[in-house]
């Protein structure tokens, strides 16, 4: 049986709060203001909103939200595991709400301090009794504790088998702070780097050094998802969701995808991506603009070796020919990334998809129809085909 | 975890938490505090599996033995943790993912060895420690 939800849905509303390093109000309220934003932008009432979807480590509870915004009847709400992986979930479950009219207003949302609150970045020792924390506790008796340390294992053995170097690494940097350096929104606005500054940075856990690590950011992004009827009549132009798909392939955990025969963060890419290409009927020589994942720099060549865009191993050369660059054959992170605009977990991703396909971005690419989203990897992740 | 009685100790020289563990991962624990390195095996098909599970994902059996390492592998891959500061760790520390000789993979810190001299193939041997209330394993190059 074939996909059935090929443009069903669209996206009619974005919303954001700034983002910054310290928001000076609560998460919750971060939260709010990015959903009634993105309501706003849709022209649609909160009182209207019937489907709330998020992903883990969000700190606001989508019924709080909901009895935040004087929503009245819930009919969908749901909460996606795995970290960063979740970040494109969220609009694949408010997709098929409203494809099959289970919901109409389906709003997607993150948000969180998580520079002045909760630092991701910081030793996990914690634990609960869920099951993957036992593996969790298991590692961090071994001093694995850090994200960027778990995913600098699968980036040192990709370095192994494709040649890859530091200077390769450091290519996707500069052209993700080149992009912000152009995007007012980015806290690395006006701040671009060189190889220099790259090899300069400090060791965080080899072979990431600082400047291959996200930023930790506060904010909140919202976007509304409603069926193709109703999209039609609103105030915004369609964004249309050719494609989303989740991808887990097996051995896949949560950073710590050790125990399977390849580590390299690419298999999930795969899966996520022979799902999208299939539902959208689009090849990788369709998209336009690609929002790739970038909690940690290096993680980007996998992935678009993953998404089809290049051979495995070859995404070092892709990235050094320019293609990735604004006026490149595939124009990648054209907001700065998660290393150059502001880590909102991917979020702030499918933002800056919805303005490339508005025509609204501030590194617009003209003429774009087709943007590619991806979530976190290294985890059991998600994307998105965007289009017009 | 709260380390309340510690609080006068540098975070690195701390002893390590208590390990957090259940029925499924008692086993290898217990044998840590045996001076051994312990790993599943199936009772139905003979697979040696890690990370622990109840039930063999091959044939399905939830019957497991389990048994003694050797205590050798090689280097699968790497990393040397350099920042922030970590409980109970010093700075810089190395981390490897190890191919084990019965065919399963572990992760654990690599002692003895500086981080520029670490390549991925090189042979390794485990041992043990008592760290405060925790028996615990380490790798070292062999
Ligand atoms: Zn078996």
């Amino acid at each position: 049986m074939g996909y059935t939800v090929r443009d069903k849905a669209a996206i009619v509303g974005l919303g954001t709060t700034e983002f910054s390093k310290d928001s000076g109000r609560s998460e919750m309220q971060l939260a709010v203001e990015s959903v009634l934003a993105a309501l706003a932008d849709a022209g649609i009432e909160p009182g209207e909103v019937d489907g709330l979807c998020t992903y883990m480590m969000d700190n606001s509870s989508e019924i709080d939200v909901f009895r935040n915004i004087g929503g009245r009847n819930l009919k969908v709400f749901s909460r996606i595991s795995y970290g960063g992986g979740g970040a494109c979930a969220p609009v694949q479950q408010a997709m098929m709400a409203v494809a099959t009219g289970v919901a109409e207003v389906v709003v997607c949302y993150r948000a969180m301090n998580e520079r002045s609150g909760m630092r991701f970045g910081q030793p996990m020792v914690r634990s609960s009794p869920e099951s993957e924390m036992m593996l969790k506790a298991l590692h961090s008796l071994q001093g694995l504790q850090t994200a960027a340390a778990m995913m600098a294992l699968p980036m040192r053995r990709y370095m192994h088998e494709t040649g890859a170097s530091a200077e390769d690494f450091a290519n996707y940097s500069i052209v993700a702070r080149r992009h912000a350096a152009t995007n007012p929104n980015a806290f690395f606005y006006g701040k671009p780097i060189t190889l220099d500054d790259y090899m300069n940075s400090r060791m965080i856990a080899d072979p990431f050094r600082l400047l291959d690590c996200c930023q930790e950011s506060d904010g909140a992004v919202a976007v509304v998802v409603t069926n193709a009827e109703r999209a039609r009549g609103l105030r915004q132009k369609p964004v249309y969701i050719r494609a989303a798909a989740q991808g887990a392939p097996v051995g896949t955990l949560l950073c710590t995808s050790y125990y399977k025969p390849d580590i390299v963060p690419r298999e999930e890419c795969q899966l996520v991506a022979d799902q999208l290409y299939t539902m959208a009927d689009l090849t990788p020589g369709d998209i336009d603009v690609a929002i790739i994942y970038d909690h940690f720099g290096p993680t980007v060549l996998p992935s678009l070796e993953g998404y089809g865009f290049c051979e495995p191993g070859e995404a070092k050369d892709f990235i050094k020919g320019g293609n990735i660059e604004l006026g490149g054959s595939l124009p990648v992170n054209t907001h700065g990334g998660q290393l150059g605009e502001a880590y909102i977990h991917g979020m702030n991703g499918i933002a800056e998809g919805i303005r490339q396909l508005r025509g609204t971005a501030v590194n617009q690419v003209r003429g774009a129809e087709h943007v590619l989203v991806t979530a976190g990897t290294g985890v059991p992740t998600s994307g998105l085909i965007l289009g017009l | 975890m709260e380390q309340t009685a510690t609080q006068d100790i540098p975070p690195s020289k701390r002893p390590l938490p208590v390990p957090h563990s259940n029925r499924d991962y008692d086993f290898f624990y217990q044998g840590l505090e045996a001076g051994k390195l312990l790993v599943q095996k199936c009772d139905g098909c003979g697979t040696v599996r890690n990370p622990p599970g109840p039930m063999c994902p091959h044939c399905h059996s939830l019957k497991w033995t389990p048994i003694e390492c050797r205590g050798t592998g090689t280097v699968y891959s790497y990393t040397v943790h350099y920042h922030p500061p970590l409980p109970n760790f010093d700075s810089p520390h190395a981390i490897v993912l190890a191919d084990m000789s019965e065919g399963f993979r572990l992760i654990g810190g690599l002692q003895g060895a500086r981080p520029e001299d670490i390549r991925i193939g090189m042979p390794l041997v485990v041992g043990f420690e008592r760290r405060g209330e925790v028996s615990t394993f380490h790798f070292r190059l062999a």
